[in-house]
């Protein structure tokens, strides 16, 4: 493309999240001074970091891993020194006692007593003898795989407060979505590399910056205005005006005094459901239909600050116990001793997931705190009292959620959408996908690149679901390609299958001629008595002798015991690799399925 | 054996084993040899057993195998002359085994 025709563009990026401020990022390296308006007072998006009486909370607990490189690069890039690495340690709450996460049979078997572990146990074998015929909801999909008891236990209550719905209304592919593509290859490979260093560094240990990542996306928006580019906050886009199918001009309202931008390209993050509907003129009815259809969740943190130096070693809890409202716990200390300003103290981020308008929602902050405060309590994390000050955030649209009707919705939006021809949507909301804070990023910096060198990435491509398998997928893929080729390679020669028939007649045709040589070469030496130990096979082979007719009946002889056997082996040999892959694919997906709630 | 496009899965669902003939016809020759070789000294270390005239017999069953390997004998120095005949016979036996097999195969994949 013409230097001076990129010139000549002037972007627009709506929204400060991870996916727009990499978008104005990466223009901004390319001096094309973007314009970025951002509802909210702070940047960051979904991934922002508050601050209340000097104590940094970050909403929702980011940890910084990615297996996009350009992300990775990027956040050295701005953060510099300031990255940590961390110990992760979190656990789960339920029943009064903690467990492991992700999930350790073990230790839940142990942590829930003999009792409830057998009937867990029997639970688990009547679902294998006697599964659900149809896997049309989440219950009956996790049922299937654990049993219902465990089910009930370790999976109804979370999931129920995360997505404020009965597992029997979540569709079952949202699970099975989880585990859909993790390849045969994927598994093996995790199998057979040594582990033990890249899991440490991916469960055991994770990045963050000092103060939250916060930190991160405002050094990104000190860096785009350094190169002349505008960060404005608190602009609302209440209208997007268009001709046709070009994006011709935002209007935004900033203290009540509304302004028009005009553009000659855009990038939006906020929710695509928004978007459509502020357009002008509007779309179709059916594109707004299909918006209205899409629904979200959205959560609001509880800050604590705790009078008390250290509280328990988790990063976070989640929360199954459905004796309380609060759905995860963070303990921001452990995230980054510099979350608090004075080391004597300690804060907390409890997560209420609600809908907005819902009770919990439109309960004033006073009343979260007065919850948050018993609730901790009760868990036992700490006292009451030794609770000094806290506030509420509120975290709109979170969660894209991903019920029965979305997928359908979601085809009509993009298909209008991607009809734009100076338009991007980008991010989390932007696509209505779970895309975590590294594939948010991605997609900006994918939409830059289609938007200013005409390159012709599928932003709605950028795979949420791979990340479900990250950390198994990591281990293959810190091996070099070579290695994972050759690696490739001798699995594939290992778990070929063994031609039984082929293999058969193969040992069947030497067993036969080995035989009718022997006998052959007894008849040949002649002598008194011919071959008198050789000659004990016609017990089993009757008709057999030592002479020259019975070395033909030995070839025959020879070669049904031989195809017999050879069949038998290759049968077994296929049979054992077979069950050993299944067996090995089983445990890489319930190694995925015991970290389900790591992707909520 | 990687192939572009094709997934581990696909490959392992949809294609035949092929056996190295020179590497089956080692490890087959090599096992066959060692086994004679173990099996015959383990009946010299055991020394001799009393035959049916009561005269002294080394390995009666297992020295019928000089009737196929001459010069094979349950000693030492046979251990050393059955492991030669054994690792050629084993050596014969898995290269003809594989080169039939993958014969078969490719019989078969041609079809």
């Amino acid at each position: 493309m013409p230097q001076q025709e990129v010139l000549e563009k002037r972007f627009v990026v709506i929204g400060a999240g991870p996916a727009g401020l990499t978008a104005a990022y990466e223009l901004a390296k390319l001096d094309l001074h973007p314009l970025v308006v951002e509802e909210y007072d702070k940047v960051g998006g979904l991934a922002r970091t508050e601050n209340y009486q000097g104590f940094h909370f970050d909403m929702g607990g980011h940890r910084f891993f990615t297996k996009v490189n350009e992300v990775n690069k990027m956040w050295r890039e701005v953060l510099n020194g300031n990255f940590l690495r961390r110990p992760r340690l979190s656990r789960i709450f339920y029943n009064c006692k903690f467990f492991s996460y992700p999930l350790k049979p073990l230790n839940a078997l142990v942590g829930l007593g003999f009792l409830e572990s057998t009937w867990i146990l029997l639970s688990y074998l009547k679902w294998q003898i006697f599964p659900y015929q149809q896997e049309d909801n989440f219950e009956q999909w996790v049922t299937n795989r654990f049993g219902k008891r465990l089910f009930q236990t370790f999976f109804k209550t979370y999931t129920e407060k995360v997505w404020g719905i009965p597992c029997t209304e979540l569709k079952a592919e949202w699970a099975a979505q989880r585990i859909k593509d993790l390849s045969l290859k994927t598994a093996l490979i995790s199998m057979f590399v040594n582990s033990k260093t890249t899991i440490k560094t991916l469960i055991e240990e994770f990045d963050y910056p000092r103060l939250g990542p916060g930190m991160m996306w405002r050094a990104v928006q000190e860096e785009i205005e350094r190169r002349d580019g505008r960060v404005q906050l608190n602009s609302d886009v209440v209208q997007i005006n268009r001709t046709d199918k070009r994006i011709d001009s935002i209007v935004i309202s900033e203290n009540g005094r509304q302004t028009t931008i005009q553009g000659t390209h855009s990038i939006s993050s906020m929710p695509v459901t928004d978007f459509v509907k502020r357009l002008r003129p509007e779309p179709g009815l059916e594109v707004l239909r299909a918006a209205e259809r899409l629904k979200y969740r959205d959560f609001l943190t509880v800050c604590l600050i705790v009078d008390k130096p250290e509280l328990f070693p988790d990063n976070w809890i989640y929360v199954h116990d459905p004796a309380v409202k609060v759905g995860r716990i963070q303990n921001f200390k452990n995230w980054s001793p510099d979350m608090v300003p004075d080391s004597s103290k300690s804060s907390l981020g409890m997560e209420y997931f609600c809908t907005e308008g819902d009770e919990l929602w439109n309960m004033s902050d006073a009343d979260l705190v007065e919850l948050g405060k018993h609730e901790v309590q009760r868990i036992g994390l700490a006292s009451y009292y030794d609770i000094q000050d806290g506030c509420v955030f509120r975290v709109p649209k979170s969660y894209p959620v991903y019920d029965s009707d979305y997928q359908d919705s979601l085809v009509r939006l993009k298909e209008f959408v991607s009809g734009l021809e100076n338009f991007e949507t980008i991010g989390r909301n932007g696509l209505h996908r779970y895309n975590n804070q590294d594939h948010a990023m991605l997609t900006g910096m994918l939409a830059v690149r289609n938007l200013v060198l005409g390159e012709r990435n599928d932003l709605w491509s950028v795979n949420a679901d791979q990340e479900y398998h990250e950390e198994i997928r990591a281990e293959a893929e810190l091996l070099s390609p070579d290695v994972v080729e050759s690696i490739e390679g001798a699995l594939a020669k290992v778990f070929l299958k063994l031609d039984r028939i082929a293999f058969g007649l193969s040992v069947g045709t030497l067993s036969g001629l080995v035989l009718f040589l022997a006998t052959l070469i007894l008849v040949l030496k002649g002598g008194d008595v011919v071959g008198p130990r050789l000659a004990l096979l016609s017990q089993y082979f009757p008709g057999y002798t030592v002479s020259a007719e019975g070395s033909l009946v030995g070839l025959f002889y020879g070669f049904i015991a031989g195809f017999s056997s050879g069949w038998s082996f290759a049968f077994l040999r296929n049979a054992a690799v077979f069950l050993y892959a299944a067996v090995v694919h089983r445990r890489a997906e319930l190694y995925v399925l015991r970290k389900l709630f790591e992707y909520f | 054996m990687s192939e572009p496009g094709k997934t581990l899965d696909d490959i392992v669902l949809t294609r035949l084993l092929h056996l190295n003939a020179k590497v089956q016809g080692l490890v087959t020759g090599t096992l066959l040899g060692l086994a004679i070789f173990v099996a015959t000294n383990w009946l010299v270390l055991k020394g001799p057993t009393i035959g049916s005239e009561g005269q002294p017999v080394m390995g009666p069953h297992l020295s019928l195998l000089g009737q196929y390997f001459i010069g094979y004998k349950v000693t030492f120095l046979g251990s050393l002359i059955g492991f030669a005949y054994g690792f050629v016979l084993g050596f014969i036996g898995g290269y003809s085994l594989s080169i039939l097999y993958n014969w078969f195969v490719n019989r078969k994949e041609r079809r």
